[in-house]
């Protein structure tokens, strides 16, 4: 049901920037159409961005956390992960999605601030053997986690490169057939910046 | 021109940003985020000048694609600072050959002639090892991918450790075993230790090959990667190497971290060392 929400939520996207879709045909990507799937792209990471602060947030109840982390299963491409590396450990280690909300979810502190920095960079879309389209789109987060009476006792900021596949699919509506572009999130990297 | 406004603030010592606490929307750590070089393909693109200072892409229908200010501009950005290796002059040089009216040079993402270089840990052995992978974009069908063109294990050399040694007079197969078919050949593989001293002399071990028998046999299990590196030559007569700087500055992100200036011969040697290939 949540997968055709989002699917219908995607064509509507499309129909409002229809000038840039009209008729098309070819899987070359215009400047005016990478626009626009970045567009896509991004709310999917702003959406991203909202549940990993809803599923972090100690007020938030175990049974919504789950049901959060069930919607943002459904930006991702089957068997992402996550690369965590920090500056005491350079060594990339590799978590499935499911398994980092869940260690976010867990976290032993009695406060956490998660805040998001005002800023994106999309890369270009590079096409993969099948035809898929690939990107990543670079965001900074900043991270403190707080003891009751110690106060802050965790901070960091980290750098997240999120892989994002872009897939021209076909979907039929009204006995007409109705081309459009879908977004999905891959794995992520998270490199922690420098203090 | 308020691009190169922003192009020259990144060019000030963050300090400066320091002092106000935000420049504009920006907060310190936002300014050097926009300064910093954040992915690969930004060097790419920074390189060309292809994109703004903010990051926002040119195409080349738009009047700033590749304009020849702001890549000056830009090629002076995405060099390490920190590196006292590479010259002023070197770096000028550099910047004018690429930037040259007539013919400037641009990097190609899909133009061969670069690659990647990824040490990671693996166990071999019940013991932590690093091992250099090198891998380089090839077309297929619709697109590209990402694959090995080699490695580099130096355990692995310790199996040729013989190769070419002529001092040796005693390991041999005499001229006329062909004559016994070869009954004693048995005595090479009874010493495997040795078994490199029979080899033909200017035999070139092929590492790739190993590991992935040593990968597929189970004896070689990966960890993790540990450090990502690239290596160019696009530009003819030079070799410059990109690497990541993760520090608190504007100066940060992918930046060419080595450059060299080279003939015809000398990249081919270069390449042959950085490859490990013989």
């Amino acid at each position: 049901m949540k997968k055709g929400i989002s699917i219908i939520s995607v064509i509507c996207f499309l129909a409002i920037t229809s000038s840039l879709f009209a008729q098309d045909k070819q899987d070359n990507i215009s400047p005016g159409r990478k626009q626009a799937i970045d567009s896509l792209a991004l709310e999917k990471v702003r959406d991203l961005s909202k549940y990993i602060s809803i599923i972090g947030d100690k007020k938030t109840q175990w049974s919504e956390a789950q049901r959060v982390i069930e919607r943002a299963m459904e930006l991702f491409m089957e068997n992402s992960e996550i690369g965590v590396s920090s500056l005491s450990r350079p060594d990339v280690t590799n978590y499935k999605i499911r398994a980092y909300f869940d260690r976010l979810m867990q976290l032993n502190y009695d406060r956490v601030n998660i805040d998001w920095y005002k800023i994106q960079y999309v890369s270009d879309l590079e096409r993969q053997p099948d035809g898929t389209y690939v990107g990543v789109i670079t965001i900074y987060q900043r991270f403190q986690g707080f003891d009751k009476e110690k106060g802050l006792i965790y901070e960091d900021t980290t750098k997240k490169d999120i892989t994002v596949y872009v897939k021209r699919k076909e979907t039929q509506i009204g006995g007409r057939l109705i081309g459009f572009w879908d977004v999905l999130l891959g794995d992520i990297r998270v490199k922690e910046t420098s203090k | 021109m308020r691009t190169f406004a922003v192009i020259f603030l990144f060019s000030l010592p963050i300090t400066l940003f320091c002092q106000n606490g935000s420049i504009g929307d920006f907060t310190p750590d936002e300014s050097i985020f926009y300064a910093q070089t954040k992915q690969v393909n930004q060097f790419f693109r920074r390189f060309n000048a292809e994109e703004d200072a903010k990051g926002k892409r040119f195409y080349s229908k738009d009047s700033t694609f590749r304009d020849l200010k702001s890549r000056k501009k830009f090629l002076n950005i995405i060099f390490d600072n920190s590196n006292g290796l590479i010259s002023n002059a070197e770096k000028n040089d550099f910047i004018e050959l690429v930037t040259n009216k007539k013919s400037p040079v641009f990097l190609d993402f899909h133009g061969n002639n670069w690659f990647a270089e990824v040490t990671s840990s693996f166990i071999y052995k019940k013991e932590k090892v690093n091992i250099i992978l090198y891998l380089k974009l090839e077309h297929q069908n619709l697109g590209y991918k990402w694959v090995f063109s080699n490695v580099y294990f130096t355990n692995f050399n310790e199996y040729f450790s013989h190769l070419g040694d002529t001092s040796n007079l005693q390991m041999i197969l005499h001229p006329l075993s062909h004559e016994i078919d070869f009954m004693n050949i048995h005595k090479v593989f009874e010493d495997p230790g040795n078994l490199d001293y029979y080899l033909e002399r200017n035999y070139i071990p092929d590492q790739l090959a190993l590991f992935v028998a040593e990968m597929k046999n189970g004896n070689l299990k990966f960890e993790a990667v540990k450090n990502v590196k690239f290596h160019f030559f696009q530009v003819q007569g030079w070799y410059f190497e990109v690497s990541y700087f993760n520090r608190n500055e504007a100066n940060s992100g992918w930046l060419i971290s080595n450059m060299i200036k080279i003939n015809t011969k000398d990249k081919k040697e270069l390449i042959r060392n950085y490859t490990h290939d013989n």
